[in-house]
């Protein structure tokens, strides 16, 4: 790649040096590593459609990336290029409160959104355990769910339109301001988890909601998560959905009460989470459902509910730390992200257990289990490498697992590269080579994300 | 385990790279770069470690770091991130590396006589009492500067006082001497037997790490004890309006943070600083070494101070008090600077 070219292009946003290329060779995905050509911060839209032009006549790789924080190595730059950071494109554009929308620039945060909205008492709803950190771009490159996916849906449920870099340099905007809108095809969906393999998002569109008024919470413990699981199908039956449907295994309980300190009952095989929102009774009595209904299952020790606002974030925070807090357990934790339907819950996390025994392995579980979505952290010792080995025929089984279920092999996390060897098996031969159509319609001389979907 | 390694292989491996504690650090928030976030320099750390990159390479990211360890305590994973930046400055502030100014600061008080002489002016200084359960400590550049906070918490609370005291050793823990920081650290303990109270939080967390923390007392976590004991401090005849800046350590090294609101709000009329645990700039030398970067990271907080109206800005640690005291002025901002130690004083309550 001709760098001074790109300098020349660019200027001082382009960096070169050897310490920044080292800090962009890695995101959140444990194992997987590769050190980017040049590192490029775009400051505007003219940046980027510069970038890709070059990109596209050289044929070099950009690889799009926001906060770094994925877990599927969707931004580990393995064939080389170029990084090209969105992180300086922080803004909140507007907030329109009669339209319930927000336009914003790709590397605003969840939570920076989201409190923004709040001051028109509105709220974004998809917030991912990471949403501190996570940008609404990479939310949408990956298709973002979060803690509250069950009742509000997930990220596509929020992108109403899109302006979009094409691996050509081309500028579209997709979708609108409206609900609907259903000239031509939907790009904007298209574009959602597409994981920057068919364009780079300058700028975004989303629905917002009202912000609920009223929220309850309460925590249930269980013997085992299966008997957790259990409970979940029985509320969910009951036709109540809820806002928050969460569990933790014991691993995840021990590790996640070692960082926050709330009071954890670390005896006990699994916690469920539930918790309702809204502006009237009716929270009350749903909340209060579920806990009478979390009180029948076989296996059940307790079920309390949260006292006030601040006992219910602890509990909410406690929960979201669970990914980092596991890291504490071992030098290496793989964090893996299947979804089955939520009938086949109990059973799966029985299997999970069983391979962890297979493989001896420790697996902490935790995840929406509402949504049927689980995250098996595999734990292994990183500096001996028969455990290693045995880490990666765990999460192997785990995949297979969850596809003889029915299920999928990544719910929000995405594909990248860890998951790529699974997703033939998952969509179809037919589909791959669909995808690469639509990859190739977009970026015809492949630049963008190479080797990963769609490649 | 190879003795040579700059890092303690344990505590790079903890990292896992989830990216939580970019929105906690200052230097991120300023340049929403990679290299400048917790995650970023351990990555850093991690290719010298394995001799993907010079130690020298990466100089200007260690002494960009603030070391405010902010990081720490929204790391879910337990990072010990302020030891592995010790670890680094030990690696890399070497030889022509190791400034020229800093090496006097740290000449200044590697001696128990050097540190008495830094408070020559203070009768305090040669004062010798007898022992009894605490001891005050008096502190390096503190006892020169800031004389009447250690003699204020020495009346708030009747402690005895040994005028034969040297530094802690913080600085040199902090600014690339970590073993020579550790051993003044161990000497102080041999020096004030017994518990010991300090009025400096970035103090308080490293003697704790060396000594041990049941045998160090921040100030505040003492009075604390005798709280409702504390009568207000009046400003014509209304509580005087307050907010606190936390020290750094004491808050993400020590989790110390409740006992001086505690303390404010009973003597106050208390208002929560918005940032409060947001680092200052004063980051120990850094406000000396990189007085431009120092003034950008309080930028932000000066605008906070100014918007709550204060009587006084109440610190908790002598450098936060000078950098307080210096960004306010500069700034031509009212708000007084005052330690917790002399507002309490004012107060003249306790003991009295």
């Amino acid at each position: 790649m001709d760098l001074k070219a790109l300098t020349q292009l660019l200027g001082e946003k382009v960096k070169t040096d050897p310490v920044t290329l080292t800090a962009f060779s890695t995101d959140a995905t444990p194992e997987f590593k590769a050190t980017p050509e040049a590192v490029v911060f775009a400051e505007s839209r003219d940046d980027v459609v510069k970038l890709i032009q070059f990109a596209n006549e050289n044929k070099v790789p950009v690889i799009t990336r926001g906060a770094g924080s994925n877990l599927a190595a969707a931004t580990v730059p393995i064939t080389g290029g170029i990084i090209l950071v969105m992180t300086k494109l922080n803004r909140i554009l507007e907030i329109s409160k009669s339209e319930m929308l927000a336009v914003v620039e790709p590397a605003v945060t969840n939570v920076n959104l989201d409190n923004a909205a709040a001051e028109y008492g509105l709220m974004y709803p998809p917030d991912p355990g990471s949403k501190t950190v996570s940008t609404i771009g990479g939310n949408i490159a990956t298709c973002a769910g979060g803690l509250r996916g069950l009742k509000y849906g997930v990220t596509r449920n929020y992108v109403l339109g899109l302006e979009v870099v094409l691996g050509t340099g081309e500028v579209i905007n997709t979708g609108s301001r409206m609900v609907k809108d259903v000239a031509g095809y939907d790009i904007t969906r298209l574009l959602v988890g597409s994981e920057g393999t068919l364009g780079v998002i300058t700028k975004a569109t989303v629905a917002l909601r009202p912000r609920p008024t009223i929220s309850k919470y309460g925590v249930a413990y269980f013997k085992t998560l299966a008997d957790a699981s259990v409970a979940v199908d029985a509320i969910v039956g009951a036709g109540i959905l809820p806002a928050t449907l969460e569990f933790l295994d014991q691993v995840c309980i021990n590790a996640v009460e070692k960082f926050a300190a709330i009071g954890l009952d670390t005896s006990a095989g699994a916690l469920l989470l539930f918790g309702e929102d809204g502006d009237s009774d009716d929270v009350e009595i749903k909340t209060q459902q579920m806990a009478d209904i979390c009180a029948n299952p076989a296996g059940v020790i307790s079920v309390t509910r949260a006292k006030n606002v601040v006992e219910a974030d602890q509990l909410l925070f406690a929960r979201r730390c669970a990914l980092p807090a596991l890291a504490r357990e071992a030098s290496l934790a793989v964090s893996e992200d299947i979804c089955v339907p939520r009938p086949l819950l109990a059973e799966t996390v029985a299997k999970i257990a069983e391979i962890s025994k297979a493989r001896q392995l420790k697996i902490g579980v935790f995840g929406h289990a509402g949504d049927g979505n689980l995250h098996p952290k595999v734990l292994a010792d990183i500096n001996d490498p028969a455990e290693v080995a045995r880490l990666h025929a765990a999460l192997d089984d785990i995949f297979n697992l969850a596809l003889d279920m029915g299920g999928t092999i990544t719910g929000e996390h995405g594909v990248g590269i860890a998951k790529l060897p699974y997703l033939e098996r998952k969509v179809g031969k037919e589909q791959m080579y669909l995808f690469r159509r639509i990859k190739s319609a977009f970026d015809p001389n492949g630049i963008l994300n190479p080797g990963k979907t769609g490649s | 385990m190879n003795q040579n390694l700059p890092f303690t292989p344990k505590l790079l491996e903890r990292c896992i790279s989830c990216g939580y504690c970019l929105p906690a650090c200052p230097t991120y928030v300023i340049t929403q770069e990679e290299i400048s976030s917790p995650r970023g320099r351990i990555n850093l750390m991690r290719a010298v470690q394995i001799g993907e990159l010079s130690i020298d390479q990466t100089l200007e990211q260690s002494s960009y770091c603030l070391g405010c360890r902010a990081c720490e305590s929204v790391c879910p994973a337990g990072v010990e991130y302020g030891t592995l930046l010790e670890e680094w400055r030990s690696a890399a502030w070497q030889g022509k590396n190791r400034n020229l100014i800093l090496k006097l600061l740290l000449f200044a008080v590697n001696q128990s006589w050097r540190v008495r002489l830094l408070g020559i002016f203070n009768p305090r200084n040669f004062q010798k009492s007898k022992w009894n359960e605490y001891s005050i400590m008096l502190g390096c550049f503190e006892r020169g500067l800031f004389p009447n906070v250690s003699a204020a918490a020495q009346k708030n609370l009747s402690i005895n006082v040994n005028g034969n005291q040297g530094c802690c050793g913080a600085l040199h823990a902090h600014n690339g001497e970590l073993a020579r920081g550790k051993e003044m650290a161990k000497k102080l303990g041999e020096q004030l037997p017994g518990k010991i109270i300090t009025t400096s939080g970035g103090c308080a967390a490293h003697l704790a790490s060396v000594i041990g923390k049941d045998r160090v007392f921040e100030y505040s976590e003492v009075l604390f004890n005798q709280v409702d004991l504390l009568k207000p401090v009046l400003i014509n005849g209304e509580k005087a309006r307050v907010a606190l800046q936390d020290s750094c350590h004491l808050r993400h090294g020590l989790q110390i943070y409740q006992q001086p609101r505690a303390i404010l709000k009973q003597i106050a009329d208390f208002v929560e600083l918005p940032g409060a645990s947001d680092c200052c700039g004063a980051a120990g030398t850094y406000a000396i070494l990189r007085a431009r970067d120092s003034k950008k990271v309080f930028d932000k907080k000066a605008k906070e101070i100014e918007k709550l109206n204060l009587d006084f800005i109440i610190s908790v640690n002598p450098g936060c008090t000078r950098q307080l005291a210096t960004q306010l002025k500069r700034r031509k901002i009212k708000t007084k600077v005052m330690h917790i130690a002399e507002f309490v004083a004012l107060s003249n309550s306790i003991n009295a």
